[in-house]
């Protein structure tokens, strides 16, 4: 043993030590819990359906060891050595949740509307124009690649390795998905050379947060793999985007387990939780076990399936026609935020009869039926926010809580566009008061003092106008 | 001198009228006068680009130094330079001429600077970016730090041609994403770094580990950039440079820039009681020489060695000249004012409308504060190499300058103020780095480890790299796969290594006596000793009793008190050393170097009535034990030696010794006095012998005790001559210690010691 080991180890010693003394109770009880469920993982029994997993065929490979026997994968060989891959094939008519992958057809149209680089024009009439030429260009669903990474760490710095890359596609009649795996990390090389052949025969890429993540990981490998002449450009649909855009305040999380349980109708049963991944891969580097990956390959693929049914569920609401396959939503937010979300995407004609809904429900909630007059304000529909603004006032006016926002839109509406000066001042002296009820016995920071303030003297500015006018 | 405003009509007769004031005149312990220099220069080399040429002269550089037309020619043979050349000696040019000139040829090529700060980098950025704009060409220069917003960081990465940052933001977010450098990375042409000097101690040995990383990554991209360094006066410059970025380097010393007459004077303030060795405060007499410079209308910058000293200097100086000069025309410069602030402050110095400044040593290194005429130190800036860059903020190119060190009462001062010769006859110190700490080392492995796998055959430092990368591997932190090594853990290793020594780490004390407000600051090692709970705090002469201490907060509540005792804590300091790497013996003195570990723990505190000192009661202190695992340098004196003095008189004489010799340890290793300890026994557990031990305040060690180890004989060769030459009757904070604390026979008992062990050697 050399002087530096001896080093090492007396310093590793003198640690341990500390350590120790410091804590003789504590810490043991968490390692040992997260070895539980580890465990667990390993007892999950392969639930039988109609999927047919690719067969370990012996013929072209040589054998893998017995443990890997009931994971369904087998050998690849490329010009940069081998790796593992397994491929489960759906059927077209298999239904996950309320969707089913047949969908994804007609999905597609609707998908097209995602462009290359999303710049939108501010006109209306021209955003509408690009959606048309958008999704007029026809889009085989052949070439739409899901992706999604299972990694060994968080964040998207160069040592943080994807163990496992799923990809999913539809091929004739069938929804195949592919994972691949490497036993080491010197796999990885191989997985990649198999990977580069494999995606520039699509031309779309679907992920969730792929756009900060999974993407950047995947570049980053391929740089450090000596790929880094690789060329792949494909329109990036990141789905995370959209979501968020539309659930951020309908639902608590926006992750796609979450999303998936609360808008796709999807269950999971034993289901490995994403963040055990890189530990029950670390296991497995340090026994050798791949028992436990069980669990990290059927959640991937559960991942994979999810994420084209969240697919076929935008597509549809960008091609009209949602309805025809699941009932909508009734929540006046989410109804709003979809509307508002069309309308950026350039299907200004769809969302119009979403947003022309929630103006007339009578039991929309005040905050959205305001958050719509903004964006009427914004386009010039001065007819509609005004009346929306007038239902804002009427419900805050039956508040105990109540809001005064709009009664300083109405108020600015009637001073400058109208001239009625008194319903103006009528309309800002009940936002004062309003006000200093909400905001007494509360402490004042710059924020609300200034905001108090500018009522104050929007009040003063109007009573001087009116006196001015009737003196 | 105009009879009625005392004014004189420079600094040059101000000094001659100093000269002939006793009351200044009997504290100046020596008067130094450096002649002007003239300028040497050289042509501007024939290949230069045209429109370089041009914009240069725009800029009124028509020629270049010798040291600068030295280190062009030298970057331009391909060599790694460093140049050494004082404060104002245009230093900048030495590289961004060779850089410039390189993006002239290929604009396809990228250069990497590091600063050790934001504000140095950014100055830089200015002054490339209005050469670029003389130019008229597309050279982007940016800096990346965490203040770059991020919308502008991917355009940064992809197509600037100078980027300009600092080791921490290479380290932690450069480095780890060097897959989106890949533009930087293939073209990198040569990294520049500049105040080469700071690198040093834990900070510089971490910096060369990021250095090796970044080798490593542009070895990846096949790239091999070239260094270009600049240092401030170190005695080992080359030696620091090789050791730093791991290759030879050719060093540019023949420095051709002007420089002024420079008057050096040393000011010893009175003693003012004999008995104890207490002199008038430098802070007052630094108070005095500033304002009767600012009266006379010389710009002046004063340095003070904390920020209380610069705020309580600041406020003494501003109200003795408010009448005359108005108070916004003097101004304080330290870390904690906002970059806003600080730009104008040295905006407002350039333009000459601030006359008056007092710093900490912020404005040490090259921030750009133009041409000063006089400098007042407020203690002895802690090295030679400070010093003297402090000194050159004043008296740039050309005219008289003066500079003022006044000296304070601690040893290292006091040694200084009475041997002139030790500071004008010797070169400055050495920067000190050990970028092999195994711990620091063994941090950097794991980061390049996730930069980039590790190969066999593959080299990282000089310690063997198989070995460590085997012991990661069991650790479960790397796999071992094939011929390669691969990161394999969830964290990213950067995130929890700060290249910054942890020492910087300070206890705040906030004073709960009215509201709430921060007192002060205490460092984490001196903590458990002077603010556990109990404790009476004194700060400006006021008590304070520190009523809770939040250890992980590390803060300490405190209130003011009147009471008529203070505390004295017991530290129990026990070492144990567990591996002997070299040793000496020498006479009666055996001296050996090795590993040990430090567990202190503050144990209990007494209660001492002032004056009378007597023993008034105690109480326990819960605080953890701290455990140091480092190396360390020890000398134990023979049995022989032991037997001639009772076990008393010998615990006396240790400590003095010991006190005298942590002060003037620095004198050779360029560190912060508190980044070395010092523990003196009488018998001590390994060599059952009186026996005095340094060790470095880190773990691991950083090459401190290392050197100590070597310089052992000059070390006590300077501590004899220190307390023979203090004029103290039986020892003083200066020398040995206070008599409370060795005795009333402490100094002639360590003198003895020391002297004894010489005579038989």
């Amino acid at each position: 043993m050399s002087r530096m080991r001896e080093r090492l180890l007396r310093h590793r010693a003198s640690r341990e030590e500390a350590l120790e003394r410091e804590s003789a109770e504590c810490d043991k009880a968490e390692a040992s819990a997260r070895l539980d469920e580890t465990e667990e993982t390993e007892e999950t029994v392969c639930t039988v359906h109609n999927v047919q997993h690719a067969d370990a065929e012996a013929s072209e490979t040589e054998p893998l060891p017995l443990l890997w026997e009931g994971l369904d994968v087998r050998l690849i060989h490329t010009s940069n050595g081998p790796f593992l891959r397994r491929e489960a094939r759906y059927p077209m008519s298999y239904r996950h949740g309320l969707h089913s992958l047949s969908e994804l057809g007609a999905a597609v149209k609707g998908l097209a509307a995602f462009r290359a680089i999303g710049q939108f024009e501010r006109s209306r009439d021209i955003r509408q124009e690009q959606f048309n030429a958008a999704v007029r260009v026809p889009l085989d669903a052949g070439k739409v690649l899901f992706l999604d990474l299972e990694t060994t760490g968080l964040g998207v710095g160069t040592g943080n390795v994807p163990f496992m890359v799923g990809i999913a596609y539809a091929e004739g009649e069938a929804f195949v998905v592919e994972q691949m795996l490497i036993r080491h990390p010197a796999e990885e090389r191989a997985m990649l050379t198999y990977l580069c052949d494999k995606l520039p025969s699509f031309t779309h890429l679907v992920t969730y947060n792929g756009r900060t993540f999974d993407w950047p990981v995947l570049l980053n490998r391929l740089i450090l793999n000596g790929f880094r002449k690789f060329q792949w450009e494909p329109v990036h649909i990141d789905l995370l985007h959209p979501s968020r855009s539309i659930w951020r305040n309908t639902l608590v999380s926006c992750r796609l387990s979450h999303v998936e349980e609360e808008r796709l109708g999807i269950t999971r049963n034993d289901d490995v939780p994403g963040a055990l991944a890189p530990a029950i891969y670390f296991q497995f580097l340090a026994d050798q076990q791949p028992g436990p990956l069980l669990g990290v390959f059927r959640h991937n693929e559960t991942d994979m399936l999810s994420l084209a049914c969240l697919a076929i569920r935008f597509g549809h609401l960008l091609s009209g026609q949602l309805e025809a396959y699941v009932p909508q939503q009734p929540q006046s937010e989410e109804l709003l935020r979809t509307g508002l979300w069309l309308e950026k995407m350039g299907a200004v004609e769809l969302a119009e009869p979403l947003l022309a809904q929630l103006a007339e429900d009578e039991q929309a909630e005040p905050g959205c039926l305001f958050l719509l007059a903004d964006r009427d304000k914004k386009c010039g529909n001065w007819p509609r926010a005004v009346l929306l603004w007038q239902k804002v006032v009427q419900a805050a006016e039956r508040s105990h809580w109540p809001d005064w926002r709009a009664h300083i839109e109405l108020s600015m509406y009637y001073e400058h566009r109208t001239k009625q000066l008194q319903s103006a001042l009528l309309l800002a002296e009940s936002a004062l008061s309003f006000a200093q009820k909400r905001m007494a016995g509360l402490r004042l920071d710059a924020k609300r003092r200034q905001e108090l303030e500018g009522i104050r003297k929007r009040v003063d500015r109007l009573r001087h106008k009116i006196g001015r006018l009737s003196g | 001198m105009n009879r009625w405003t005392g004014k004189t009509s420079g600094l040059e007769e101000w000094l001659q009228l100093l000269k002939g004031q006793p009351e200044i005149m009997n504290n100046v312990t020596h008067w130094h006068t450096i002649p002007p220099r003239e300028a040497r220069s050289a042509a501007m080399p024939a290949d230069i680009h045209p429109s370089l040429v041009e914009a240069l002269a725009g800029r009124g550089v028509e020629k270049l130094f010798v040291h600068q037309a030295e280190a062009y020619r030298a970057v331009r043979e391909g060599r790694n330079v460093v140049t050494v050349t004082p404060t104002a000696s245009g230093k900048t040019l030495c590289y961004n001429l060779p850089v410039v000139q390189s993006l002239l040829e290929n604009a396809s090529g990228r250069a990497l600077y590091l600063f050790p700060t934001k504000a140095l980098a950014q100055d830089q950025v200015a002054e490339l970016q209005e050469l670029a704009a003389a130019m008229d060409v597309d050279l982007k220069t940016n800096t990346y730090d965490g203040d770059t917003p991020p919308t502008v960081r991917q355009v940064i990465r992809n197509a600037g041609h100078i980027v300009v940052t600092n080791p921490d933001m290479l380290h932690s977010a450069i480095l780890p994403h060097h897959t989106k450098w890949v533009k930087l990375f293939e073209n990198i042409k040569y990294i520049v770094i500049d105040e080469l000097h700071s690198y040093r101690g834990v900070f510089g040995s971490h910096v060369a580990n990021v250095i090796r990383r970044l080798k490593r990554i542009c070895r990846f991209y096949g790239s091999n950039p070239q260094f270009i360094c600049a240092s401030a006066t170190i005695d080992n410059p080359r030696e620091h440079a090789e050791r730093l970025i791991g290759e030879e380097v050719a060093l540019i010393d023949n420095n051709g820039a002007p420089m002024g007459e420079k008057h050096f004077i040393c000011y010893n303030p009175p003693v003012v009681n004999k008995q104890l060795g207490i002199r008038r405060s430098s802070v007052l007499e630094t108070r005095r020489l500033a304002a009767s410079l600012l009266r006379q209308g010389v710009q002046t910058i004063v340095f003070a060695r904390s920020r209380v000293r610069v705020e309580l200097l600041l406020t003494y100086l501003q109200e003795l000249v408010k009448d005359e000069l108005g108070t916004k025309t003097i101004r304080g410069y330290r870390g904690g004012y906002l970059p806003k602030l600080r730009r104008e402050i040295e905006r407002g110095l350039r333009s000459g409308e601030i006359r008056g400044v007092v710093s900490t040593n912020a404005l040490e290194l090259g921030i750009d504060i133009g041409q000063l005429q006089a400098c007042v130190m407020n203690g002895y800036p802690g090295t030679i190499a400070s010093t003297w860059q402090q000194s050159g903020r004043a008296g740039r190119r050309q005219g008289t300058s003066v500079t003022f060190l006044v000296a304070s009462s601690n040893p290292l001062d006091q040694y200084m103020i009475q041997n002139p010769d030790f500071f004008f006859n010797r070169p400055p110190e050495r920067a000190l780095i050990h970028p092999d700490n195994l711990l620091i080392l063994i941090d950097h492995v794991k980061c390049a480890a996730y930069e980039l796998p590790f190969e066999r055959g593959e080299k990282f430092g000089d310690e063997p790299l198989e070995d460590m990368l085997e012991f990661l591997a069991e650790e479960k932190v790397l796999h071992h796969a094939g011929d390669r090594w691969f990161w394999m853990e969830q964290s990213f290793p950067a995130h929890g290594i700060s290249l910054r020594s942890a020492a910087q780490e300070n206890f705040i004390i906030i004073d709960r006596t009215e509201g709430s407000r921060v007192l002060g600051e205490v460092d984490r090692f001196s903590a458990p000793t002077l603010i556990h709970e109990e404790a009476i705090y004194i700060h400006e002469g006021v008590q304070y009793q520190v009523e809770k201490l939040d250890f992980p907060e590390k803060k300490a509540y405190v209130r003011e008190v009147d009471v008529d005792y203070f505390t004295d804590a017991n530290l129990a300091v026990e070492l144990k050393v567990l591996h002997v790497d070299k040793e000496l013996e020498s006479g009666e003195l055996l001296r050996q170097y090795g590993e040990l570990t430090v567990n202190a723990k503050a144990t209990i505190f007494k209660k001492i009535r002032l004056g009378s000192h007597e023993n008034i009661g105690s109480g326990p202190i819960h605080l953890p034990e701290e455990e140091l695992h480092t190396s360390g340098y020890w000398f134990s004196f023979s049995e022989e030696a032991a037997s001639r003095k009772s076990t008393n008189d010998m615990q006396q004489a240790l400590l003095g010794l010991a006190n005298v010799l942590v002060h003037i340890a620095p004198l050779y290793l360029m560190c912060d006095p508190q980044d070395i300890r010092v523990v003196p026994q009488v018998k001590a557990v390994h060599t059952k012998l009186p026996t005095i031990y340094f060790y470095d305040r880190y773990p691991g060690g950083i090459g401190l005790s290392q050197r100590l180890f070597d310089v052992h004989d000059k070390l006590l060769l300077q501590a004899k001559s220190l307390i023979r030459g203090c004029s103290c009757l039986s020892g003083c904070p200066a020398c040995v210690g206070p008599i409370e604390e060795v005795g009333l026979l402490g100094k002639s008992l360590a003198l003895d010691l020391i002297e004894q062990v010489e005579i038989v050697s």
